[in-house]
């Protein structure tokens, strides 16, 4: 059943927007010399940083320290499909802690909202709401010295969706995301490589009664370069396959997904991180046109802030 | 959740209990530091291998200082004038950084060999 719907037309715009003045806003704090003296450019006083938010869409290996406790809201937009007008996003409200020297452990709400028009395939949509919860855990399985640059961990999310994240539609939605999130140190305190592998099936009962069985494999690669103490630029590129079943055997499509991103630690206890991939290239098994827009998007941008307690 | 992600999940979980016993067989290493007018003494430290580390941190300043250090992965608040005690697993040859978080130039390292 189609909707009637109250247009959003500038809403990626007003995301980019954003970014940039996030981009710009960093680069400013850290300039800022009435606040920060030589230290911040001098890479050899800089203290060591958490790498698990400094790739963008790529997750470090980093779990944090023990006792540390953070609070996060992370939201993660997708924009633009094969016609009409398609935006979504979904927000993470997480808690997330650290109980030992090699687990780290997360879980929260998750909220969406979907303005969609026009797309073929998908119903017109102006909504927002709670969309469901996840946890997610974390185990360092090989971790940086000074005489090893690599660290891995290994990592668990269960995720439980009343609302599909792409169509918006009313849903029961169980996905089991398992990733390994490694990254090495090449220049110390300056130069850093991220690269995840992802294997994400999931099973969604649709509202009509259906069962649709999918799964999603990739893998990134990351670099980021710290510019000064407290700001990392970089840019990342994902490779994304999608299958109907969660045995990778229906392969329906995949996709590459490039761009930049930013870290920026705004205080002692707070950063924040930004972050914007555009499809390159795709196919769709079946269509000859360009792109895969069927199971991904044109682009799609994160927005993160973090407090530590 | 299938079966063979349970089992994934409990082998992880097991692969982490593993992980700690050997730190609770051990007798840890004592490392002592003072805290005074926003610097660690001794800068520099030192101890073994592959055994677990117990930081005993006195800061003799008037102001409470945080023990951090990304490496050893542990923070501790030391309020003024007190001690505090910063258990670290049994670590890896190597270069751990540590410093106060309330104060960015107090810095110090653990060599662990």
């Amino acid at each position: 059943m189609r909707k009637t719907i109250r247009y959003w037309p500038h809403s990626s715009a007003l995301m980019y927007a954003s970014i940039v003045l996030l981009y710009l806003g960093g680069f400013a704090r850290a300039a800022d010399a009435s606040t920060w003296d030589a230290s911040t450019w001098d890479a050899s006083s800089w203290h060591e940083i958490e790498t698990k938010y400094i790739f963008g869409f790529t997750t470090g290996s980093g779990i944090g320290i023990e006792g540390e406790k953070e609070f996060t809201v992370d939201s993660i937009g997708r924009f633009g499909k094969r016609d009409g007008h398609y935006a979504a996003t979904e927000t993470k409200y997480e808690y997330e802690f650290t109980p030992s020297q090699f687990v780290q452990i997360e879980f929260g709400a998750l909220g969406s909202t979907h303005n969609i028009g026009g797309v073929t395939d998908l119903d017109n949509r102006n909504a927002a709401g709670f969309a469901g919860g996840f946890a997610e855990f974390r185990y360092l399985a090989l971790e940086r010295t000074s005489n090893n640059p690599l660290s891995v961990t290994l990592a668990f999310e269960p995720n439980v969706r009343l609302i599909d994240e792409t169509s918006g539609e009313r849903v029961h939605n169980y996905e089991f995301e398992t990733t390994v999130n490694a990254d090495v140190e090449l220049l110390h305190n300056r130069l850093y490589a991220g690269f995840d592998l992802l294997y994400e099936p999931e099973v969604t009962w649709t509202a009509t009664g259906d069962t649709v069985r999918e799964a999603t494999l990739g893998g990134s690669a990351a670099l980021s370069l710290r510019i000064a103490s407290n700001v990392l630029v970089g840019t990342e590129a994902w490779y994304l396959r999608h299958y109907d079943g969660p045995a990778l055997s229906a392969f329906t499509g995949d996709a590459v997904m490039l761009g930049p991103n930013l870290y920026v630690q705004l205080t002692p206890k707070m950063f924040m991180v930004a972050a914007w991939n555009t499809q390159v290239w795709g196919r769709e098994i079946g269509n000859s046109l360009p792109l895969n827009l069927s199971e991904f998007q044109r682009q799609r941008a994160r927005l993160k802030f973090a407090w530590e307690f | 959740m299938s079966h063979s992600m349970l089992i994934s999940v409990a082998a992880i979980c097991a692969t982490a209990l593993l992980h700690a016993a050997p730190a609770l067989a051990q007798q840890p290493t004592e490392v002592q530091l003072s805290y005074s007018n926003g610097a660690f003494q001794p800068s520099e430290v030192r101890a073994p291998a592959e055994r677990p580390v117990v930081f005993r941190v006195k800061n003799l300043d008037a102001k409470a200082m945080e023990f951090e250090s990304k490496s050893l992965r542990v923070e501790k608040v030391v309020a003024a004038k007190s001690q505090g005690v910063i258990n670290v697993r049994p670590l890896k040859p190597g270069r751990y950084e540590f410093y106060d978080d309330f104060n960015e130039k107090a810095l110090g390292a653990l060599n662990v060999q």
